[in-house]
This record gives structure tokens, sequence and C-alpha cells, in this order.
């Protein structure tokens, strides 16, 4: 056997550097983790569900240094829709549904981390809906929202900003049947007026940066005031009586949307 | 001796050089106070007398979510870009205004500029929307504190971005895409919804202006 000194050498650097790159990556992975506290901070958030195959993913917009509007006197927007997340998350588990909440807490997340959540949570589910929760002084009742994206086939690879475009017409469907719901609910509540009809429901249209990332039929639920004939504020948004008439509702939708997708799967049908 | 005569003289011609150059100091100081005021009220208003023309202003409804086409008569200058932004602080002034059914708090010059420049790839004649030869994209600069005053939520801010494209692709029909600036630099939302990074493709709203697709 030949024995060559210099090439032992050579090799021995070769194995020290492999080493200290081994050890420069996985420094690098680690410092990227302690920056993305976001996402650490939400534990349910990043549980996949195993064997569940209908999942709401139900994002309450804003959070931390990013209040959003002034509800009434001085409650942010971002308490608002985590009292509605919170609420119907309750429900939805009550009724044997597979919840991820992007945030449960009053954490800093921007839209690419609540697309993230909601894409990793509905990626091995067999069908779902993912809920975007805001709240505004403007208008009036509940505004439904959906991608303003046109619609596109679905590819082996979507565009992360556009990803949306791909389930636009499963979005539209989804707010037919969230505004179909909310046609049945009742503004009064158990203890209120029984004459007051319906939560009033608008259809639109917007361009959203978190929503349009989101590969599940995905919606922006606005909560606004309801008001009166002479668009005077009747109820505010920060009414406890109505944010349960809100989340009832759409509960009673996701209810029927998990209804329709079994069946559409049933019979065969496509599901995204 | 001085004769008494031209003592008299002499002091009369005193007195009246004293008082010129009293007069001319006045003077002086109501033209430069004349200048500045002139250089304040200049370039902000279009000129009353240019003549009244029909334009037609989108106007937003926060009760039904909706653009409603409002016709008016004003006197519009002749140039493009100082046309688009006397339309645009005419319909943010109606928005500004007691009852606007979508409220929005008035801020002077709420619009700083709009430039109207050809629109990207529009160099075989049509854009990326495929429309018409000749398309142009206006990039709209607010002032900071009309995005900074502006009322948060979806439903508002989309119907503010909606309108004022609504109202620039109803008034100059070349105008085919829309971006914003705020304070002359890119911004990600109005006040924290609508998304101001991206391009807004005017016949698209015109079309959701119609309405929504009914879902299936």
């Amino acid at each position: 056997m030949i024995f060559f000194p210099q090439f032992t050498r050579v090799r021995a650097c070769g194995v020290l550097l492999m080493a200290g790159l081994v050890g420069l990556v996985g420094l690098g992975l680690c410092s990227v983790g302690a920056q993305t506290p976001a996402i650490q901070s939400v534990p349910s958030g990043l549980t996949r569900p195993v064997g569940s195959r209908f999942v709401v993913v139900l994002d309450a917009a804003h959070g931390g240094d990013d209040g959003g509007g002034q509800m009434g006197g001085s409650v942010a927007e971002k308490t608002v829709t985590l009292g509605l997340s919170v609420r119907l998350r309750s429900l939805l588990n009550a009724r044997g549904f597979s919840v991820v909440t992007t945030r449960e807490g009053n954490v800093n997340l921007d839209s690419d981390a609540r697309a993230q959540i909601a894409n990793h949570a509905t990626f091995g589910a067999g069908a779902g809906a993912c809920v975007s929760l805001h709240a505004s002084q403007a208008g009036t009742g509940v505004h439904i929202f959906v991608s303003s994206l046109a619609p596109t086939q679905q590819g082996r690879f979507l565009a992360w900003k556009t990803a949306q475009s791909a389930y636009v017409a499963r979005s539209l469907k989804l707010a037919g049947t969230i505004n179909s719901a909310f046609e049945h609910s009742s503004a009064g509540g158990d203890g209120g007026d029984a004459n007051a009809g319906p939560i009033p429901a608008t259809l639109g249209r917007a361009s959203l940066p978190g929503v349009d990332s989101m590969t599940c039929p995905a919606v922006a639920i606005e909560v606004a005031p309801l008001r009166g004939a002479d668009r005077k504020v009747t109820t505010e948004v920060t009414d406890a009586q109505y944010q349960t008439q809100v989340v009832e509702a759409l509960a009673a939708a996701m209810l029927e949307w998990k209804t329709d997708s079994e069946t559409e799967s049933h019979t065969g049908a496509r599901l995204p | 001796m001085i004769p008494r005569y031209q003592k008299v003289v002499f002091v009369v011609l005193l007195v009246v050089s004293i008082a010129m150059a009293v007069i001319l100091v006045r003077l002086r100081e109501r033209a430069h106070d004349r200048l500045l005021k002139g250089e304040d009220l200049a370039p902000t208003v279009a000129p009353a007398v240019a003549p009244e023309v029909q334009a037609t202003l989108m106007v937003a409804n926060d009760t039904d979510g909706t653009l409603l086409s409002e016709a008016h008569s004003l006197p519009l200058p002749k140039d493009a870009e100082a046309r688009a932004r006397a339309l645009l602080e005419k319909l943010l002034e109606i928005y500004a205004g007691a009852g606007a059914m979508h409220a929005v708090p008035g801020t002077p010059r709420a619009v700083l500029q709009v430039f109207l420049l050809p629109e990207p790839g529009n160099a075989e004649g049509k854009g990326r929307t495929g429309g018409q030869a000749g398309g142009q994209l206006a990039v709209v600069n607010l002032a900071g504190a009309f995005a900074d005053g502006h009322p948060a939520g979806i439903l508002t801010e989309s119907l503010t971005v909606e309108s004022i494209c609504g109202t620039l692709h109803a008034n100059l029909p070349q105008v085919a895409e829309v971006r914003f600036l705020v304070d002359g630099q890119a911004r990600a939302t109005l006040a924290g919804h609508a998304d101001l990074t991206r391009t807004y493709l005017t016949e698209e709203i015109a079309d959701a202006a119609t309405g929504l697709p009914a879902a299936p």
C-alpha cells in the first residue's frame, strides 16, 4: 500500500472545511428560527391535523404593533378580530371541526406568515375554508370579500402573491354560502328584537395581501356596526350579542360548506 | 447771508424727498407681498375662468359598497395631468363634505400629483391589459396626511381606491392602469387594508362596478 502524506493533509483540511460549513449552516438555521417569533408563538397554527378531511383556518387580522382601525370608543380592531376568532373557534370545535388559528394572542404577524400557516394547515386536508376576520366602523352589517384576482387553472406551481387565483371560483362559492347564512340570521338574537331581521351582508372583491397568497377557498369577513334608516349606528361592533350573532351565522355557513364539500367529494367532483 | 426764499425752497425740497423715499419703500413692500400671495395661489386650483365641461365622477357609497356615476359640470384645465388631478380633488372634496355616503376626512391638497405615462409593455400598441392602443398608466401621488387620516377598513379603503381608478377611466379612457404613491414613496396599504403595491386595471374595476358575479 502506498502512503501519500500530502493527500492525507488535504483530506483532513477538506473534512475540517465541511465540518465548518455544516456548523455555519446550523447556526444560520438557528438564527432564522429565532427571527420568526410570530410563527413560533402560534403553536396551534402549525400543528397539521392528522386524518381530518375538513379544516377551517381562522385568521384574526392585525395584532401586536398593528392595531388596525379604532372601533367605537377606544377598542382596537385587533382586539375585536381576536375576540371573534376565539368565539368562532369554540363554536366550530363544539361542532366537531378541525380549526387552526393564525394567532391566539396579541402577536405581530405579517401577511406572508398568515398565508403560510393557512397553506400548511390546509395542505393535507381534503377540503377546507380560510376565513380572515376584520372589523370596521365604515358601512353597515357584514362585508364579505373575495380576492379580486382573475380565476386561473391550478398548475403545478403557483406564484406566491397570486396563489389564490387558482381558488377564486371556490372562494366565490364559499362567499355565496356565507352570504346565504347571513340572510337567514337574526340581528335581534334570542333576547333581542324579534323583528330586527337578518344581519345585512354585502359581497365584494378586494386585493388583500394575505388572502391573495392562500391556497384554499378564502374569504375576508369585515364586521361593521348595524345602522338605522338614518345611517346612525344602532349596534356597535363591540356589542357582545351582535358578535355572537355574527359567529353563529359563520358557524352555520361552515357547516353548510362542509356538507356541500362532502357531497361533492362523494359524487366525485374535483375539490381544490 | 442766504436769502429767505432759498431757505424755504430747500426745506420744501427736503420734505418732498423724504416723503418720496417713504412712499417708495411702502410700494416695494406691497409689491413683495403681492408676489408672495400670487405664488401661494397659483398651481393649486383649476382656474375659475376655464370653460366648464361635463365630467363623470364615480362616487362611492359605503352603505351598499357600490360606485355611483355622477355627472358634474366643472371648470377643468386642458392639460390631461392637471385635469386628472382637478377631478380627483373634486371627488375627495365630495367625500369630505357633510353627509357624504363615503366619509373621508378632508385634507388640503390630498392629491399631490397625477402623472400619465405610456402603459408598460405598450411598445406594440397594446398594453398588459390587451386594451386599446396608446393606453396610459396613471401614477397618483397622494398626500401622506390624506392616507394617515383615512378611515381603516377593507370596504372603505377599497372604495376610495376603486372610485379614484373609476373616475380616471371615466374621464380619461386612455388610462388603463393606475398605481399609487404616498408622498412620492411606495406604501403597502392605504390605511392597513387596501393593497397599494399592485397595479389596478381600470377595466376590471369598471366591470366590478356593475356588481360581483353571482356565486354559483
